[in-house]
């Protein structure tokens, strides 16, 4: 068979193209509302977490961040979305989409929060200082004055967890997902070509990546018009 | 002694301050009144606790004993309003602590606005008097990273006078500024004397103090050991402490 004829076999035949469209849409869907979930809940702990290093605030929250962060962190992101789907949401019909975003959003909080806290942790304090020498509380000076500045310095890293996440979907399978990497890995098993489907998930990932780098490259840039 | 005419009611009544950091005693019971349209300096060897005694005054930090009262309020009280308090308070760092990620105007904006003092129009009218007071009207759309080291402290201060404060801390305002920048922002903080504003200054600038000072206190092993006008305080000293200090630093 040619190049064309493999290509038409897999993709064309029996429409086998829309496994992959299925699939990349419910990637899409998944990584973009857990990314808002785990900026959300990230941001949060976060906040939480740095006001209780700064002035002793929060003590019991603190406690269940620090627990929430080792508990996700020191576990397989996989088996996580294991135990959501089977145990959690076990003996209730759920929609898998939605059990995605839940496993995948609470994951990448967990990351988001400590890349967060590291950039409101690495502003100087005088910045602080001089928010509540104004006389702004706590929550404005973070909100005016220290965030907007740690956002800027965590973009990079903020941006590769989510190039992270979108990657980490591909294991949705495992709970009968089917996202992309599935929607290609059921062309596999269906033409026993491997090379065609697998490649054309890859080439997608790829692209989604370059583009979301791309954007993020650049916010970077016009954030930075305040150096010199 | 101009300027003493103008000196009115207690402003700030410090009463037996004391502030320990851990087992470390830095303020030992330091008693003393800052009076409206007062200009007073505060000198003394480094470590000897100026810094933690100005930094008091406005609870960045936190009192282990004594009492303030600041326009007849304690604001030891627990229950006292830290953030009202300090709205009347303007404070200037020694490293400047502008807002990097604002343009200079929006620097000296922010607070007023968001703080409900003022609308945005009312703040941007106070901003480009203040611009134009300290001679930076060119640069109220630049970024802090782009002016100097006086520049900034000139804003610095603008962003403080922006609250309309009844009294200006100012925390060695000149330290961090290279020799040839200091002469504009200790111009400025003495037009801001001249216009009877309340001031108290950590410094190392003898000149400053000398010329400009209704009060100098000079403070060491965490209280106040000399107190007096400019005139007595570096002709006549009496603390052989402070004699030894002058003569090296003079």
């Amino acid at each position: 068979m040619s190049i064309v004829e493999h290509f038409t076999f897999n993709f064309i035949e029996n429409k086998r193209w829309q496994f992959i469209v299925t699939g990349l849409e419910n990637t899409l869907i998944i990584s973009f509302f857990a990314v808002i979930l785990g900026i959300a809940l990230g941001f949060l702990i976060a906040i939480i977490r740095s006001s209780h290093d700064k002035n002793g605030n929060f003590k019991f929250l603190n406690i269940i961040c620090k627990i929430y962060l080792t508990v996700i962190r020191g576990t397989p992101m996989m088996v996580q979305l294991l135990i959501i789907y089977f145990v959690i949401f076990g003996s209730v019909n759920i929609s898998k989409v939605l059990v995605g975003i839940l496993a995948f959003g609470f994951n990448s909080a967990a990351y988001v929060a400590e890349i967060v806290r590291s950039g409101i942790m690495s502003i100087d304090s005088g910045q602080f200082e001089a928010g509540r020498s104004l006389g702004f509380n706590f929550r404005q000076t973070m909100f005016f004055i220290i965030i907007p500045q740690a956002f800027k310095n965590v973009l990079p890293a903020l941006a590769n967890e989510f190039i992270v996440l979108l990657k980490e979907t591909s294991i949705s399978g495992y709970i009968g997902l089917m996202d992309l990497t599935r929607g290609g890995d059921i062309i596999r098993s269906q033409t026993y070509e491997a090379l065609f489907p697998l490649l054309a998930v890859a080439v997608i990932y790829l692209i989604i990546v370059c583009f979301l780098t791309y954007l993020v490259g650049r916010l970077e840039r016009r954030l930075r018009n305040n150096e010199r | 002694m101009s300027a003493n005419a103008k000196i009115g009611e207690v402003l700030i009544d410090i009463q037996g301050l004391k502030k320990a950091f851990r087992d470390n005693l830095v303020l030992d019971g330091i008693t003393t009144q800052i009076r409206r349209g007062e200009v007073v300096a505060i000198i003394g060897p480094s470590g000897c606790g100026k810094s933690t005694f100005l930094r008091s005054l406005n609870l960045l930090e936190i009192p282990t004993g004594g009492k303030i009262f600041f326009e007849g309020m304690d604001i030891t009280d627990k229950s006292v309003d830290e953030n009202k308090m300090r709205q009347k308070i303007g404070m200037v760092f020694q490293q400047f602590n502008l807002f990097p990620h604002l343009t200079i105007k929006k620097n000296i904006m922010l607070a007023p606005v968001h703080l409900g003092l003022m609308d945005k129009e009312q703040a941007s009218v106070r901003a480009d008097e203040l611009l134009k007071r300290i001679g930076l009207s060119e640069k109220a759309q630049q970024y802090p990273a782009m002016l100097s080291g006086g520049q900034k402290q000139r804003v610095a201060i603008a962003r403080s006078l922006a609250m309309n404060p009844d009294v200006m801390l100012f925390d060695e305002p000149t330290s961090a500024l290279d020799p040839e920048m200091v002469g504009e922002v200790l111009e400025l903080m003495k037009e801001l004397a001249d216009d009877g504003m309340t001031m108290v200054v950590v410094t190392h600038e003898m000149g400053f103090a000398r010329e400009v000072a209704t009060r100098v206190l000079f403070i060491d092993e965490g209280n106040i050991k000399e107190e007096a006008e400019p005139e007595q305080f570096f002709s006549n000293p009496s603390n052989p402490r402070l004699r030894d200090f002058l003569s090296r630093v003079l």
